[in-house]
């Protein structure tokens, strides 16, 4: 039986930290080695938004050290993503290229929304019951060191996901002088984040009925619940008890208590009192701490990619539902997507060969055709413009920052005059792949949304034919496409010149 | 488990004093005429180095703390004050029984025994003068380097633990026309060998004198224009204990390097000297080294005993020493299997030296050259000189393994060997961490990580002692291979532990100090206690090195009155008195002081029936406890788990070498009379070969008879 060895390394905000798996169809996901480094990258990254060369090196000596530990296990493959702390650098690709030349790893920055979907994707890894929590309302609370994710599910699926620049040593260090001043210092906390609660309560939560709270992030929250959890689970009194046990104490008393450094017990406060505040606002019964982190998120994607793992859960379908309701926001038509969709699905399918793109970028398609009009929102005379600052703006769970900005171009450029790229010269940080699937997505787009020019989705099937180095497509319609026809003139130009095919549009004959 | 009413000064025993009875313990074998004669002088030779160490580091310790006005009583409820005149006064005394042994009885035995040892170079016959005055002049005095004191001369540097010889010479000064004394001192050479044999001009005797008894009688031709006045040999004893701050040291390796050449500048603390030396020369000593009354002992014999153990080496004496032991082969090794196939078809139990070390060095070195394995990872403490399983580490990271190596630098007196091989195998590439700053790193473990076909697995070897093929041979250890993995996932944490990395959420089976033991055993002996009181048998047994861990001994107080029944094998150091009424009366306490050296460390709990036994590197003291790096692992295989039980059983039962903890604070040996003998060391040497041979596996399975063991013939009078 083929066993393969994968580490996950994550460079956080307060802790670099390693997690050896060996991965097969027959057992899964298997933790060999977790090893964790106490480093406070995120109080000098969010502070000056630099790192200290000193800073820098010690994180070099500490991946040194994790090459071999990975040899130890003999390691073929690994990821290394950094999170928020090197999120909020100044200069993350020099430090990044300092660390690739010193230690050969090459480091990726997550963005946040890849972290989280990443950390979310953990707790599929490791419990069957997942699927069958999500299909009352649950809430998944991960709070980082730099930031925390709060996500919403009903009915199997991803409702909605917001990221707040909330971790627990974000609000340490913002309130480090301020502690001083107060007894009270869960209350100092409280007040400090009272807006972003009751501001997210306001626009996302509305009267949503949550019942469980998944509670993820690191060992931390482990460490705090340990005594109680049994099944890992934790009614809201058992949590309050915990809650009120801990924060009247100082550091001192919790570092004993816990058995843990004080640079960590001076986080557990500011986790313990987000934790409430949500927990308040959700008014939910019970906790859940699976006890998973980011670290085997990575794992288990990993696993998914070399198709090792099989999830039962769809995680492309959050990322689609979480972009579906993004264009609900702004009042996107919904039968128009849909029939953009399944324009642009079938030609995509049908010429594989000619543009050579896969399940992702397929996936990032759905997500352009969801999101191409939201702009409308805001400007009907300049939607394009709109639609891409506002893509730009918003978080879509599971998508990297160049993910995100291939679809905002794609839809820009979906209504807008394409730029190529020899002409773009505003460092726009598209390079010259992405520029490549920019091109190739926008062509689709184009002619999919054409065919659907008067939104009465006219179209009703349609039948895509690659014949050697011609694309049929087979419009089949009762109805008058002829605005839809005649409107499609420049976008097929722009299609042929991107794939180097010859495009032909045929209305299917009735019989 | 309110302790407070147990924790009570005149409870406990002072550890020193303590130290002081199991070297009497020691002694007494060396008193013990049914033992064969050498083995005796070997016991002498070990109680006399053992006194070296005990001052150089404990009452120097303690020498310290007087001098930093440090007043804190001990458990005993004695200032360091009261302690040092205690020891001073013990330590007199044992040194008087020890040369009351040695002259009185060993030397006539000796005698007898045909080598006869010349303690007074006057008692040399004609011939024998001769060839060693021509010794003296070949090869003694070629390294000889005298010194003088006088007005342009200040006192010389006498080293540590050196043997000197100090003199009176005199001169005649011309202008006052008197004699004027000055002193001189001569080092004994280490260099060359103490006991040296010369003829004896008679066939069935063989003679050795001792290399300063040559020099004394020589000693004129070192200050040729000078009359000898007289020449006593004299050593001394420097405080050496090695006090780092280890939370300056930025390198640790650079520091103790720097400690050890400092060491020999340290304050005398003892002063030996011949007891028939002239009153003026032993003034002179007392004011040079500034020493009092109480720390200058007057030896009626040759200074440093430990000279006994070259005797003991000599050749032909065979009938007066105990046979050599081979150690048994390990069965379930004794076959073509690889090491590895025999763990995974089960957990292995070794006893050391009854069954041989080979297996652990095997360990290693297949690890080394096997080819699916990835990393070996081992805490080395103190290893042999020319260890085998350095040479198999340095192999393995040849061969392209990773392997990480722990080497404790703190290990006492053992720094300047473990830099030296820690430095080699940093060459030959593996990965060395050099001990935890602050803590001692003393548990011993190997990790051995494999990629098989059914993924990674891990192969643990966890023991009581230290990986040390020399030692395994005379120390008594246990030690187990295996292959679960949550022994496996656990080792891993200890070394990601140990090269400073967090440790983990959870431990699955190891219990590690400093962190979590201490409170693990108390709450095992707590449950013990609950049981008691609700009327289940409660059974604790701990064979150990040293007990003197306050908390944990108030624990067996409050157990004992609870009715739990303890049994204790502790080797040294006992800070337990037993026998107080409502307090430790259902202690019993024995120590076992035979040829091989104690040293693993067992521990039994009844619970209830479903009995637990743990073995470990720790001994049940603060230090162990709350300064160490240490791992006790639970047993789990069934089969072992009665092995250790017996071993445990037949250590209870031994009634030759065992020593019973009186009320009063004494040892005393069993009544015998009427009994039969049970010699636990020979009865598991026994068992080992029997199973080696007929290859049973369990010890049960075969009737116990024990066998008493039979003295050697010895030709003392009785």
């Amino acid at each position: 039986m083929a066993m393969t060895t994968f580490a996950a390394i994550d460079i956080g905000s307060y802790e670099v930290s390693i997690k050896i798996f060996e991965l097969s169809k027959k057992i899964g996901l298997h933790e060999l080695n977790h090893v964790r480094y106490r480093m406070e990258l995120g109080k000098e990254a969010y502070a000056s938004g630099r790192l200290d060369m000193d800073m820098v090196e010690g994180l070099c000596d500490i991946l040194e050290d994790f090459k071999r530990i990975m040899a130890e296990f003999g390691v073929s493959e690994y990821r290394a993503c950094a999170t928020s702390a090197f999120r909020e650098l100044d200069n993350p690709i020099i430090v990044i290229e300092q660390i690739y030349q010193r230690t050969g790893i090459r480091v990726e920055i997550l963005s946040n929304a890849e972290q989280h979907f990443l950390g979310y994707k953990s707790i599929a890894a490791i419990e069957a019951g997942f699927k069958k929590m999500i299909q009352k309302g649950t809430a998944i609370l991960d709070v980082g060191g730099g930031s925390l994710q709060v996500s919403l599910f009903d009915k199997d699926a991803l409702v909605t996901t917001q990221s707040l620049k909330m971790g627990s040593l974000r609000i340490r260090e913002r309130l480090k002088e301020l502690e001083k001043q107060t007894i009270h210092y869960e209350q100092l906390i409280e007040e400090f984040i009272r807006n972003d609660i009751t501001g997210f309560q306001r626009l996302y939560l509305k009267d949503r009925d949550i019942k469980n709270v998944i509670l993820m992030g690191d060992f931390l929250t482990d460490t705090i619940f340990q005594e109680e959890m049994k099944d890992k689970i934790i009614t809201r009194t058992e949590f309050m008890k915990r809650y009120e046990e801990v924060v009247s104490k100082s550091e001192t008393a919790l570092t004993e208590e816990l058995g843990i450094d004080p640079e960590y017990a001076s986080l557990v406060i500011p986790t313990m009192v987000i934790c409430k505040n949500f927990l308040d606002i959700f008014n939910a019964e019970s906790v859940w701490v699976p006890g998973v982190a980011l670290l085997d998120g990575i794992a288990y994607d990993f696993g998914e990619k070399k198709k090792i793992i099989k999830s039962a859960h769809n995680f492309e379908n959050d990322i689609l539902v979480a972009a579906r309701n993004i264009a609900k926001r702004y009042s996107s038509g919904k039968n128009h997507i849909q029939g953009t969709t399944n324009l642009a699905l079938a030609i995509f399918d049908s010429m594989k060969k000619v543009h050579g793109m896969g399940a992702r970028e397929r996936l990032l398609l759905q997500i352009a055709v969801q999101l191409h009009d939201c702009g409308k929102y805001i400007s009907m005379s300049d939607v394009a413009e709109c639609s891409y600052r506002i893509i730009m703006a918003t978080e879509v769970i599971g998508l990297s920052t160049e993910e995100r900005q291939i679809i905002a171009s794609a839809v820009r450029y979906n209504t807008t005059e394409f730029v190529y790229y020899e002409k773009n010269d505003n460092g726009s940080g598209v390079d010259r792949n992405r520029y490549l699937l920019v091109a190739k997505l926008t062509a689709i787009l184009r002619l999919a949304n054409a065919m659907d020019r008067s939104h009465y989705q006219k179209v009703v099937g349609l039948k895509a034919v690659l014949k050697e180095r011609e694309l049929q497509l087979v419009i089949d319609s009762t109805r008058d496409i002829s605005l839809e026809l005649g409107l499609l003139k420049d976008k097929v130009e722009f299609f042929e010149e991107v794939f180097g095919i010859r495009l032909v549009l045929r209305r299917k004959r009735k019989m | 488990m309110d302790l407070k009413k147990f924790n009570k000064p005149e409870y406990f025993v002072n550890r020193e004093l303590s130290w002081l009875k199991f070297n009497d313990r020691v002694l007494s074998e060396a008193r013990d005429k049914t033992i064969p004669l050498f083995e005796r002088l070997k016991f002498l030779s070990i109680t006399a180095s053992n006194l070296d160490e005990f001052f150089m580091v404990r009452v120097a310790s303690l020498k310290d703390q007087v001098h930093a006005g440090y007043e804190k009583p001990d458990i005993a409820g004695l200032t360091p004050k009261e302690q040092l005149a205690q020891i001073s006064q013990e330590t007199h005394e044992l040194v008087h029984v020890q040369y009351n042994t040695f002259s009185r009885s060993l030397l006539p035995a000796l005698e007898k025994a045909g080598l006869h040892l010349i303690t007074e170079h006057e008692s040399l016959t004609d011939d024998q003068k001769e060839y060693v005055d021509r010794y003296f002049e070949d090869n003694i005095y070629p390294v000889l380097t005298p010194m003088a004191m006088d007005s342009s001369r200040p006192f010389p540097l006498i080293r540590n633990k050196t043997l000197n010889i100090g003199a009176l010479i005199s001169q005649k000064d011309k202008k006052k026309g008197k004699e004027v004394l000055v002193f001189a001192t001569v080092q004994v050479p280490s260099v060359l060998p103490r006991v040296i044999e010369i003829p004896s001009g008679k066939e069935e005797m063989r003679t050795v004198i001792l290399l300063e008894e040559i020099i004394e009688r020589n000693i004129h031709k070192l200050f040729l224009s000078y009359d000898v006045v007289c020449a006593h040999p004299y050593r001394i004893m420097r405080n050496a204990d090695l006090t780092i701050d280890e939370d300056e040291a930025e390198d640790l390796l650079v520091e103790i390097q720097k400690q050890l050449k400092k060491r020999q500048w340290g304050e005398v603390i003892r002063l030996e000297a011949e007891e028939k030396m002239d009153k003026r020369l032993l003034k002179i000593l007392k004011s040079e080294f500034d020493i009092k009354n109480e720390d200058i002992f007057s030896i009626s014999g040759p200074l440093d005993l430990t000279m006994l153990m070259k005797i003991y080496g000599l050749e032909g004496f065979d009938k007066f020493k105990t046979p050599k032991y081979n150690p048994a082969p390990v069965l379930e090794f004794q076959n073509d299997k690889d090491i590895f196939q025999v763990i995974r078809e089960g957990d292995v139990f070794l006893h050391h030296p009854y069954m041989s070390f080979d297996p652990v060095v095997n360990f290693v070195r297949q690890a080394a050259k096997d080819p699916d394995v990835l990393a070996i990872k081992q805490t080395l403490y103190r290893v042999s000189g020319n260890s085998p399983i350095i040479a198999a580490l340095a192999q393995a990271a040849e061969n392209g393994k990773q392997v990480s190596v722990l080497v404790e630098l703190k290990a006492r007196f053992d720094e300047e060997n473990n830099i030296v091989w820690a430095k080699m195998l940093e060459k030959a590439g593996c990965h060395v961490i050099y001990g935890l700053v602050g803590l001692k790193t003393h548990s011993k473990i190997t990790l051995v990580v494999r990629r098989e076909e059914a993924g990674i697995r891990r192969y643990v070897h966890l023991a009581t002692g230290n990986y040390n093929d020399s030692t395994a041979k005379l120390y008594t250890d246990c030690g187990i291979f295996t292959c679960d993995e949550r022994f496996g996932e656990d080792a891993t944490a200890v070394f990601n532990m140990l090269s400073g990395y967090s440790e983990p959420k959870r431990w699955n089976k190891l219990i590690v100090a400093p962190i979590w033991m201490k409170d693990r055993f108390l709450k095992l002996i707590e449950r013990e206690a609950e049981n008691a009181k609700k009327g289940i048998p409660a059974h604790i047994v701990g064979k150990m090195n040293s007990l003197c861990d306050p908390v944990i001994m108030s624990a067996l107080y409050y157990a004992s009155s609870c009715g739990v029944t303890i049994d204790l094998l502790v080797r040294g150091i006992c800070c337990l008195k037993v026998g107080i009424p409502g307090i430790s009366e259902n202690i019993h306490v024995r120590s076992i002081v035979g040829d091989f050296l104690e040293h693993s460390r067992i521990f039994y709990f009844f619970n209830g029936g479903s009995e637990e036994v743990y073995m470990g590197s720790a001994d049940w003291m603060p230090r162990n406890l709350d300064r160490r790096v240490e791992i006790v692992f639970p047993i789990e295989d069934e089969a072992i788990k009665k092995e250790a039980i017996h071993v445990l059983d037949v250590e209870f039962k031994d009634n030759v070498k065992a020593h019973l903890l009186q009320p009063d604070g004494t040892y005393e040996k069993q009544d015998k009379r009427g009994k039969v003998l049970v010699n636990s060391q020979m009865e598991f040497c026994r068992e080992a070969q029997e199973r080696a041979k007929n290859g049973k596996k369990d010890p049960k399975d075969h009737s116990r008879v024990f066998i008493p063991a039979e003295p050697a013939a010895d030709i003392e009078e009785s």
